[in-house]
């Protein structure tokens, strides 16, 4: 900042994908209205939903995606290797993310089911910190333009970012969101990090925790709400395992056997 | 109908006009209005702590800029945000403030990182005073412990600038070491010039250091203190005024002339945002500075 | 105070026309709840037929257009090393249209705070000023305990304050514009009849009344309780939401953070409205948390609402509306908690 004498860096970014839609990347290419100053202040070496230019010099990686096959170790550890800091940027890359559901399915069945004749070679899905260690995550399924771009501005000045600590209700009162709970419905809301501005609420679709969870979350007390409004803890295990956020909270929704069983 | 709705222009009201003076707090005026005021000069004192030395620019808001020793300011760091620091230095330099600042947060470190020339914001001061006029005539016993020399600096000061109103007065100073005393360059002055009997001491020596060592509470052992001519101010972390002030009660100090700056997070300074809460006691306006019978009393304060 | 009569009908084109000219904020019914019953948000109107003026009570507060969720308090542009803060006023006039005695009570509490005292909010102010209130009474709502903080009538704050007398509201005036906006639409002078007839409802009122709150001495009982293994019972329930300061009309403590636009040319300084029970309400560079409990946090809101405003104001902070009990979804309500503080005490 010239004002006050600091420079801003323009670090150089690479964007990875490993198993993901590729969505999380997509959004760095969103909010069209400050797209032109996001790309001034930072330089994106490799991403190719915006440029076609391979470079290996970058201090930023991001990766997006989580690892579901050993072919992928190898290459995250190389990005590690040149990258100053790496973000695991996206809730696969966090969490796991919805791959990970197949994790708890019979891998042969299941590869059978997707490629027929012709399996392909496979692993049990890791989130980025299992494999290297991460520098920052950035969750959300995708994760938030708005949110990158003030964790950008910080990055570029090099100061710390701080989530906010807090769940999701306090965004969901803060637009007037009727609570989904009060429909009847199951919402993670209450035990998610807040930061995405609740967009699912208030589009009708109770929380799934894409985040992960908010400091200090009270689960039971959490599970204690849900039971009493006639959820069963294998539709709450469903939930809170569905982007892999929450594997302490589904540690304790054991009520219940779950309704699909895994095949064997 | 409409035209019996008259728009209320709040800008257009008059003292909205006048220019901001945070000391007329019942006063309806531009609160969030900053004072833009260069750092001409920054005194490295330890890893952690500097010593800004800022200039408000406007020569009437200089003008205006009166504080109180024990007073702090909510430092405006544009597009980083704002943080409380109290004052540190004397209330008769008019518009020129210093500011003992800790790298600790986030805005504290983009200080760290801004050099001189670096334009930032003032709004203030807030805050309740050490009652610098009721100590005139009596002994004054200033005790600080790390980094509360920093707000003590500002009585010091006031003191040594009136030095003949006041008796005796006592400086004791306990760091954790040699390293963290702050100030070390001015000591030999306010002993000389201020008349100020100087006591240090440090908890854990390095090889060269000759004097005391041990806890502050030990110093307290070492001056003739008179209970019934005496206050005494006290600046340092909680644990360390909590003892300071008992050992003080044992020796007769009654709790009401023993004062003391808490430290609190804050967002507005103004009695708003509750953010410096402690019980339901405002550190922004009840405080900074309270006496100590008053600490006893509020909930969650030690 | 003046009092006048005004047909239903007649208020009805009051409204129409109004809505032509200004913004209107009313109670709109926006869902169903699970359990059958409406949900109402105080949100802006197109017609008159969208306002629900026989509601039982909102979901969340009015107080949102008064010290909103989150305003701006100062932009600053950058410019060649040197910045330059500007900030500006929200003045637009609007009415909110169907208020209860509690929400109006509540913005006088709140006026203490913003308006009066050390360092009045121009903000807040501005907003206030603008903004015109029509009040309403109505039969107690489930759960609201306002008759125990005397909350549930209203004396000042308002512009006009309706009671529904059937085919007529009988309308207590307190402001000049209030008078005069009415002088435009049919009214009457208020007949022996209408007087009866208000009392008989303000009586009626009165008596539906089922939820009590004891008060008494509870600013010292707070503190007395103040290690009370109360606060750890429903601390453990508390999940740390933030939702009763939320909905609370008079909640208003708060955060304030700046940003940079994304192209570093400006940067703004916003407010947020927070909440004690947030987990870093009191946590501090260093990461010292001065209330790093759910128990000291929940403690922290009834101290605050029951003790710490009755010391500065000779009033609590609470108006009962239970808007807070109503939403917490561990089931935290003022009636209870207070009820189980008094019990304490005579243990």
């Amino acid at each position: 900042m010239k004002y006050l004498n600091i420079a801003a860096a323009k670090p150089k970014v690479g964007v990875f994908s490993l198993t993901c839609c590729e969505g999380c990347a997509l959004q760095l290419a969103n909010k069209e209205e400050t797209l032109a100053a996001f790309l001034s202040a930072v330089d994106v070496v490799n991403f190719r939903e915006i440029s076609s230019d391979k470079s290996d010099d970058y201090a930023i990686a991001l990766i997006e995606g989580s690892i579901s096959r050993e072919d992928e170790v190898a290459s995250l550890k190389a990005i590690r290797d040149r990258a100053k800091v790496l973000v695991a940027y996206g809730t696969c890359a966090c969490f796991g993310g919805v791959n990970r559901l197949k994790n708890v399915l019979d891998f042969d069945w299941m590869n059978r089911e997707v490629y027929g004749e012709t399996p392909k070679a496979t692993s049990p899905v890791r989130p980025v910190r299992e494999v290297v260690p991460v520098d920052f995550e950035i969750p959300g399924c995708p994760v938030s333009k708005a949110e990158v771009e003030r964790i950008v501005t910080h990055l570029v000045l090099g100061l710390p970012f701080a989530y906010p600590v807090y769940p999701v209700c306090v965004e969901c009162k803060q637009r007037f969101t009727v609570c989904r709970f009060d429909l009847g419905e199951l919402c993670l809301g209450p035990i998610t990090r807040a930061g995405c501005n609740a967009p699912c609420p208030a589009g009708g679709l109770g929380c799934w925790g894409c985040r992960g969870p908010a400091e200090a979350p009270n689960y039971e007390e959490f599970l204690e709400l849900a039971r009493s409004r006639g959820i069963g803890d294998a539709e709450l295990r469903e939930r809170l395992s569905f982007f892999g956020g929450f594997d302490s909270a589904y540690e304790l929704a054991q009520d219940e056997p779950l309704a699909v069983r895994p095949v064997a | 109908m409409k035209a019996h709705l008259h728009h209320f222009d709040i800008t257009r009201e008059e003292s909205m006009l006048l220019p901001v003076e945070f000391h007329r707090k019942t006063r309806l005026q531009h609160v969030d209005k900053a004072f833009k005021a260069e750092i001409t000069r920054i005194v490295p004192l330890t890893d952690m702590e500097r010593l800004y030395q800022l200039r408000i620019l406007d020569p009437g808001e200089r003008e205006r800029f009166t504080f109180f020793p024990g007073q702090f300011v909510m430092v405006d760091v544009p597009g980083f945000g704002e943080v409380p620091i109290s004052i540190s230095s004397s209330p008769s330099s008019k518009g020129l403030v210093e500011l003992c600042i800790r790298k600790a947060g986030l805005v504290t470190g983009v200080l760290h990182k801004a050099g001189q020339g670096a334009r930032v914001g003032l709004r203030g001061p807030f805050g309740t005073f050490f009652p610098m006029e009721q100590m005139k005539g009596k002994n004054v016993l200033l005790i600080a412990g790390g980094l509360g020399i920093a707000p003590l600096r500002a009585p010091l000061y006031s003191i040594i600038e009136n030095r003949p109103d006041y008796n005796t007065v006592h400086l004791l100073y306990g760091a954790r070491d040699q390293s963290q005393m702050l100030f070390g360059y001015q000591y030999e002055q306010w002993r000389r010039v201020g008349d100020v009997k100087l006591h240090l001491i440090v908890e854990t020596p390095d090889p060269c250091w000759t004097g005391e060592v041990g806890r502050i509470t030990a110093l307290l052992e070492k001056i003739r203190i008179d209970p019934d001519e005496t206050y005494a101010i006290v600046c340092g972390p909680p644990v360390m005024f909590k003892f300071v002030c008992n050992r003080l009660s044992e020796l007769g100090l009654p709790m009401h002339r023993m004062f003391v700056s808490l430290e609190r997070r804050m967002h507005c300074g103004m009695g708003k945002c509750c953010r410096c809460n402690i019980g339901s006691t405002y550190t922004c306006l009840d405080g900074p500075v309270f006496d100590y019978w008053t600490v006893m009393n509020l909930k969650e304060a030690i | 105070m003046l009092f006048r009569v005004i047909t239903k009908e007649a208020f009805r084109k009051f409204v129409n026309t109004l809505l032509s000219e200004i913004e209107i904020i009313a109670p709109r019914k926006v869902a169903t709840d699970y359990t059958g019953r409406s949900i109402y948000h105080y949100l802006p109107v197109d017609r008159f037929e969208d306002v629900a003026l026989d509601y039982d009570t909102t979901r969340f507060s009015a107080k949102t257009y008064f010290t909103p969720f989150k305003e701006n308090l100062a932009s600053y542009s950058f410019q060649n090393g040197d910045w330059t803060q500007s900030i500006r006023y929200r003045g637009v006039t609007r009415l909110i249209l169907g208020l209860h005695a509690c929400d109006i009570n509540a913005l006088l509490k709140l006026d203490k705070v913003m308006a009066r005292g050390p360092f009045p909010s121009p903000h807040y102010i501005a907003r206030r000023k603008n903004t015109l209130i029509i009040g309403i009474d109505h039969d107690p709502c489930a759960g609201g305990f306002c008759r125990s903080l005397g909350t549930d009538t209203v004396t000042h704050g308002f512009d006009l304050f309706l009671t529904d007398l059937g085919d007529r509201y009988f309308v207590a005036i307190d402001s000049d514009r209030g008078f005069s906006m009415l002088q435009e639409v049919e009214n009457t002078e208020v007949t022996e009849d209408d007087r009866v007839e208000y009392s008989a409802v303000r009586r009626r009122i009165a008596k539906g009344f089922t939820t009590h709150v004891e008060t008494h001495n509870l600013p010292n009982i707070l503190d007395i309780e103040f290690e009370s293994p109360v606060w750890a019972k429903w601390g453990a329930k508390c999940l740390s939401c933030g939702t009763c300061a939320m909905v609370c009309p008079t909640c208003y403590c708060y955060g304030v953070s700046q940003e940079f636009s994304m192209d570093f040319a400006s940067a703004r300084k916003n407010k947020q409205l927070y909440s004690c029970n947030l987990y870093d309400f009191a946590r501090v560079a260093g990461d010292h948390n001065f209330r790093a409990r759910t128990s000291t946090r929940l403690k922290y809101r009834y101290y605050h609402q029951h003790r710490g405003f009755v010391e500065t104001y000779n009033e609590p902070m609470c108006v009962g509306c239970n808007r807070c009990g109503n939403a917490c979804l561990a089931g935290i309500s003022p009636p209870e908690v207070i009820a189980d503080l008094h019990m304490e005490e005579k243990a």
